[in-house]
């Protein structure tokens, strides 16, 4: 054992500990209780994209943690997941902390047999297991840690519970050896692959299963570790193998694997005879089913939706009546009229009026509320199931596969979104990437376009949202033509089970979104209003306005003060929002063109970090040439948009 | 295991049966020189214990019933291929051996109630009993289906999956959708909505129409009234009925 995964070790010394498991197994919540930081949660895979660390201090000595996402078996066919295996071959870290969700125990045996042929001190957390226990499902865990040879703890992440165990754990982590035998034949080749990568290579063992396995990428690993003369051997090694067993020794491995997989689940799994009803596979059932999904979703939104008028509103008010107006008035009485007074609390740039009291009084609440409301949504897992309920429509487009969950992910995050499309075939990605930043709102955009409409009615609202599908439809369908035709991918995608929300979570996950929104964005909303007042001195807003008057009043029917707007909506899509708010509370907006406004600003230049996002996946040239054509785009639908409703509105009147 | 090591495994069941255990015997049951390094496989494998120093060798509890498991299907492979096949000669014996190594647990029952759950095989050794002739089933029930054809709420156990694709078998086996797996049909329609070994998947129609499945006969069920493996599915209760219900109540 080396010294520095001893029991005691050194202040100088850091231990980095890797969190791995399968999707949704609950990493990040135990990262965030080993921790104390913070990163999102949810009832559904793929919430975390990349890999975070952080530095902390446990059992008295140095520790790095870093969470991951999530990973199904070493032995990998898909590129999101190469960089996770990466990360555990080239970092070796001292500790690993496997979590298992007890409910789908037996699918994370697979990955549990790959971790302890890496040969690095483990411990299993055995996450969810009221959960289990609630399906009439009992695991052995005594049993199992004697089985693994590794200490097996059990936890509730959600609630906290079994963490002072974990973190107890994590000292007496211990390694196993290699759990499974292959037989003679491949057991020999590894053998002599282990010989030929060198006595210094660590995770030789498996290393060499892997290309006993054909693995894609293992020629990326093991290229820089041995010399010419090796790699021929080692290639001529797997060669001979492959032909003793007829090509089939993947088949023969995996095999063998499933076998041991089967022995320990029959082993230290209890099931009860009748399986009790559950609540949540029946709201799972009803939220995916093609009659009752519809109305639910719609129930949902409308949910929502009032909340955000409602209690947002109010909020609002009670913001506005407590905290603006009295300073407004303040400063007012203490600043004399003149250039100061309107650079603080001028009626239309001033840095407080359009910046502070922009972000603080009119978007916070209606992101207070919409994020609260959003949160629990996540927690009970219900968005995944939309990618069941949506899935011909999207297939029509051109989705097939994965990418209509990476779709689904972007109401949350489109920038996070648009990270989880690695790894699709390039024709799925750029249309995903696309529809993910232009047509999908991300929980934001939605929660204020919610505020600006439901000043109107629902009806305007959904009729917006409509228009939105449409769009995404017909853009997804046109770039779907225009792209040539290739492999097709399939949908092959795991579901969170259900479950009632926990509110604390989803309290404390809403605390860290608005503290981030205020963190990141207000900082932004002063330099934008301030950016805009000098612009307005200046007079460049004034020649601004001029040159856009033609497209603004003409095509888009609206005020031309609505290029302010445009010019916040550069910088952060909140902040124009807030505008057009505070435009319609005065009376300078009708419905149709709020209608367009929201239109405007979904379409309308993606956020920067969805910018760097896209360049990233698609390369910096698509990704710029998308931004354009999105923005071009936007112009032209949002002018159509506005004449039909108007054509509307004389149809029917 | 590999195929010698079944070799092995299938003549030391022979001398299991003469109840003999000598490596002498074992030498002669093989008819070829006895190899160390697999009765030393074997061994580590905790199918055998030898004993070297007395030159003996026997099965232990697991080992004899994987032989009795190969064995059972060596000897109906014969059957199948001596009666209804007809094939005679020389390409007999090594048609039966490739044979035990093909065939899935579950096709072997159907085999033997194919047959008549027979008793011996050509050569007139006894055929060790398995699990359906104790049940002495009459029919086959089980029939391969596709996950496609089967309806919402029945139960299939995995056949086999008909799938070129590598990364897609890869995924669904990481998802433990393998060969025996029981899964659940809980919706066909977007999309379609498995549940296997707890977790719930979503898959497309496309590769439901690729994997085939054994049914569940009936609602589990066996013929003979034993005891189903599949829990009863609870009834599903139906909100209608119930204001039916009240509906006559407040008409009397």
């Amino acid at each position: 054992m080396r010294a520095k995964s001893a029991r005691a070790c050194g202040v100088a010394e850091k231990r980095t500990i890797a969190i791995i498991g399968l999707p949704n197994t609950g990493k990040s919540v135990i990262f965030n209780h080993l921790t104390g930081e913070y990163t999102v949660v949810a009832n559904y895979a793929q919430t975390t994209v990349e890999t975070k660390r952080t530095d902390c201090f446990m059992n008295g000595c140095r520790c790095e943690v870093i969470d991951t996402p999530g990973l199904h078996c070493l032995s990998i066919h898909a590129e999101e997941e190469l960089a996770i295996r990466d990360l555990v071959f080239s970092e070796r870290p001292d500790v690993i902390v496997q979590c298992i969700d007890a409910c789908q125990f037996k699918q994370s045996l697979t990955l549990t047999c790959d971790l302890l042929e890496l040969n690095i001190p483990m411990v299993i957390a055995l996450n969810a297991i009221d959960e289990s226990t609630r399906r009439g499902m009992w695991i052995d865990s005594t049993g199992l840690a004697q089985m693994l040879g590794v200490p097996v703890i059990e936890t509730i992440a959600t609630q906290g519970r079994g963490m002072a165990e974990l973190r107890a754990a994590i000292a007496y982590a211990a390694k196993s050896p290699a759990p499974v035998r292959y037989g003679d034949t491949i057991e020999n080749a590894i053998a002599d692959l282990q010989d030929l990568l060198g006595e210094g290579v660590a995770h030789s063992r498996r290393i060499a299963l892997l290309m006993c396995m054909g693995d894609p990428f293992v020629g990326n690993t093991v290229g820089p570790l041995v010399n010419e003369e090796n790699a021929i051997k080692l290639k001529a090694c797997v060669t001979e193998l492959i032909l003793r067993y007829r090509g089939d020794v993947a088949t023969a491995i995996t095999y063998r694997r499933n076998q041991w997989i089967d022995e320990i689940a029959e082993k230290t799994i209890r099931r009860q005879k009748v399986a009790p009803s559950q609540f949540s596979k029946t709201l799972g059932h009803l939220c995916r089913h093609p009659v009752f999904g519809v109305p639910i979703l719609f129930m949902f939104l409308a949910a929502t939706f009032f909340l955000v008028v409602h209690v947002a509103g109010f909020l609002e008010i009670a913001l506005h009546g407590l905290l603006e107006r009295p300073i407004i008035a303040f400063v007012s009485a203490v600043v004399p009229s003149g250039f100061l007074h309107d650079l603080l609390v001028g009626k239309d740039y001033g840095v407080l009026t359009l910046g502070l009291f922009n972000a603080v009084c009119t978007v916070l609440p209606i992101l207070s509320v919409f994020f609260l409301a959003f949160g629990i949504l996540e927690d009970i897992g219900y968005i995944p199931n939309l990618c069941v309920l949506t899935r011909r429509i999207f297939g029509k487009v051109g989705l097939k596969g994965r990418s209509v969950m990476s779709l689904m992910l972007g109401f949350g995050c489109k920038t996070m979104a648009t990270l989880t499309t690695l790894g699709l075939p390039r024709k799925e990605k750029l249309i995903a990437v696309y529809l993910i930043a232009a047509t999908i709102p991300c929980s934001a955009q939605m929660g204020l376009s919610m505020g600006l409409l439901g000043r109107y009615s629902f009806w305007a609202f959904l009729a917006t949202y409509g228009m939105l599908i449409v769009i995404a439809a017909a853009a997804g369908a046109l770039l779907n033509r225009l792209i040539p035709r290739e492999d097709r991918s399939d949908l092959i995608q795991e579901l969170p089970a259900m479950r009632l929300p926990n509110i604390k979570a989803v309290g404390i996950k809403t605390y860290y979104r608005l503290y981030w929104f205020l963190k990141e964005a207000l900082p932004i909303f002063l330099v934008a209003a301030l950016a805009l007042f000098l612009m307005n001195k200046v007079g460049v807003l004034a020649a601004l306005k001029v040159a856009l008057r033609p497209v603004v009043e003409k095509w888009f029917g609206m005020p031309v003060d609505v290029v302010d707007a445009i010019v916040l909506c550069v910088a952060r899509h909140e902040a124009a929002a807030g505008m057009l708010i505070r435009m319609a509370d005065a009376g300078k907006l009708d419905v149709f063109q709020c209608m367009a406004a929201v239109l405007l600003t979904t379409i309308f230049v993606p956020c920067f970090a969805n910018i760097v996002a896209m360049c990233k996946r698609v390369g910096i040239k698509t990704g710029v040439a998308m931004t354009l054509a999105m923005n071009a785009s936007a112009f032209f639908i949002v002018g159509v948009f506005y004449w039909v409703l108007v054509f509307l509105r004389g149809v029917i009147s | 295991m590999n195929m010698k090591q079944d070799e092995y495994l299938e003549a030391l069941w022979r001398l299991h049966e003469q109840e003999k255990n000598s490596v002498e015997d074992l030498q002669t049951a093989l008819n070829a020189p006895v190899e160390r390094d697999v009765l030393d496989g074997l061994t580590s494998d905790r199918m055998a214990e030898y004993d070297g120093e007395l030159r003996k060798v026997r099965l232990t509890e697991k080992g004899l019933a994987y032989a009795l498991d190969l064995v059972r299907k060596h000897r109906l492979a014969e059957r199948l291929l001596h009666d209804v096949l007809r094939v005679r000669g020389e390409g007999f014996e090594s048609e039966a051996c490739t044979f035990e190594h093909l065939v899935a647990p579950q096709v072997v029952e159907g085999i033997c109630t194919l047959l008549g759950h027979p008793r011996e095989c050509p050569h007139g050794l006894p055929i060790p009993e398995g699990e359906c002739c104790r049940r002495s089933e009459q029919t086959i029930s089980t029939s391969v289906v596709y996950l496609a054809q089967l309806e919402v709420g029945e139960v299939g156990q995995v056949a086999y999956i008909d799938c070129q694709d590598d990364a897609q078998l890869h995924r669904l086996n990481g998802l433990q959708f393998k060969p025996g797996v029981e899964v659940k049909l809980h919706q066909k329609y977007p999309a379609y909505v498995v549940e296997c070994e707890g977790g719930i998947i979503a898959i497309d129609e496309w590769i439901a129409k690729r994997i085939l499945l054994w049914k569940q006969r009936g609602r589990g069920v066996y013929e003979d009234g034993a005891v189903p493996h599949v829990p009863e599915k609870p009834a599903r209760k139906r909100f209608w009925r119930r204001g039916r219900r009240y509906g006559t109540f407040t008409r009397e």
